[in-house]
């Protein structure tokens, strides 16, 4: 098992399939960072980004032996988040007129307290906001995440094409929403 | 705009950073709700012995637990959702964080780990302490010699060799073995934990 992952990893996902949450939680310290990005980039919100990496973790572990080391353990995890997050969004929507009115949210409570670096990052995030999020799924995947299509399409249980075709339509609406921010802009 | 002109500003987006001590504690946050469901899931496998007999016993557990805690002087029985109570999952947080748990708190906001910088909290009997002010309860684990903020009270929490325990804040001093209390109306019960026993 786990041919993609080091031998720490090796370690920790064998130790904590036999029930230790101590090599789980060195698992969790080795990821954290990446599945809160990723997370974060998908709701706009710090608040939702942790209540979702959570659920990740919590996930991730009672699913552990499921993992067959087909790709590595950060891909397997970032599958989950993007999958919760994605649920979660639909959930959210569910509820009413929800994705005008969680950007609104994202917006104002990033504004309120400042929580984002500087107002570049601020614009780019409310522009993810406004994507639909299968679509913001495949930018996320493919440009934070460097993931080829292919590896976004499986990822993500659809088609390459379609996630060729979700980056195209995102990147078209992105174009718009962020026109007069210049490339060279910091 | 060109693509690669939107992928360098994509790229140039950064996200909040989270504070070093959100991150150092993460982990273990994980760990305490991983073994909290692991103890909220387990249920006996046989049903050995008839539901009846079951209620009754529960009746008689109950009763005596209310009359001994009367006899007592008026301690709180330790609640039952109460998971610090639960010598597993206290004695796996001390494991990740070697000397370096200051407190374990369990308030309305959940489960926190109180961690020091350093691995500088020397290796004493862990402290049970719960403490209800009016119907808002709070309960941590902790060490002698600790100074922990819990309900708004900051204390130092210190015990001995004969098993006493004292509370000493701002206003107020407690004592288990004395029964001595001094301040507000805060209600305060604390034990040693004996993790092998348990």
């Amino acid at each position: 098992m786990a041919r993609m992952a080091g031998s720490d990893e090796l370690n920790w996902i064998q130790n904590s399939l036999a029930g230790d949450t101590g090599a789980y939680a060195a698992l969790v310290k080795q990821h954290q960072k990446m599945v809160h990005a990723v997370a974060l980039r998908m709701t706009g919100s710090l608040a939702d980004a942790e209540d979702l990496t959570q659920e990740t973790f919590l996930r991730a572990f009672r699913q552990l032996d499921s993992f067959r080391a087909e790709s590595k353990f950060s891909t397997w995890l970032c599958r989950i988040a993007v999958n919760l997050s994605l649920s979660w969004r639909a959930r959210e929507n569910r509820r009413g007129d929800v994705h005008s009115k969680w950007a609104e949210k994202a917006i104002s409570e990033n504004d309120s307290r400042g929580g984002f670096p500087d107002e570049l990052s601020r614009r780019v995030q409310n522009a993810l906001d406004k994507l639909p999020a299968k679509q913001r799924a495949a930018i996320i995947l493919t440009v934070y995440e460097n993931q080829t299509h292919a590896e976004a399409a499986k990822l993500l249980n659809c088609a390459e094409a379609t996630v060729s075709w979700r980056v195209f339509a995102a990147r078209q609406k992105l174009k718009r929403l962020l026109k007069g921010i210049s490339h060279d802009q910091t | 705009m060109t693509k690669p002109e939107l992928d360098s500003i994509l790229k140039k987006a950064r996200t909040p950073e989270r504070p070093e001590e959100f991150w150092e504690e993460f982990p273990g946050q994980i760990a305490i709700r991983l073994n909290r469901a692991r103890t909220e899931n387990f249920r006996p496998k046989r049903n050995w012995f008839p539901q009846p007999a079951w209620g009754l016993a529960a009746a008689i557990c109950v009763l005596a637990a209310f009359a001994i805690g009367h006899w007592r002087g008026g301690l709180e029985a330790i609640p039952l959702n109460d998971v610090l109570a639960n010598a597993k999952v206290v004695r796996e947080t001390l494991a990740m964080f070697p000397n370096r748990v200051r407190a374990i708190v369990q308030d309305e906001r959940g489960l926190n780990l109180v961690l020091s910088d350093n691995d500088d909290v020397p290796d004493s009997t862990p402290l049970y302490v719960r403490i209800c002010d009016g119907k808002q309860c709070s309960s941590f684990v902790t060490f002698s010699g600790q100074e922990i903020q819990v309900a708004g009270q900051k204390m130092t929490v210190l015990s001995d060799t004969q098993g006493g325990i004292i509370l000493t804040g701002n206003q107020f001093v407690w004592s288990n073995t004395e029964r001595t209390y001094a301040g507000n109306q805060l209600k305060i019960e604390a034990r040693n934990l004996d993790l092998v026993a348990m």
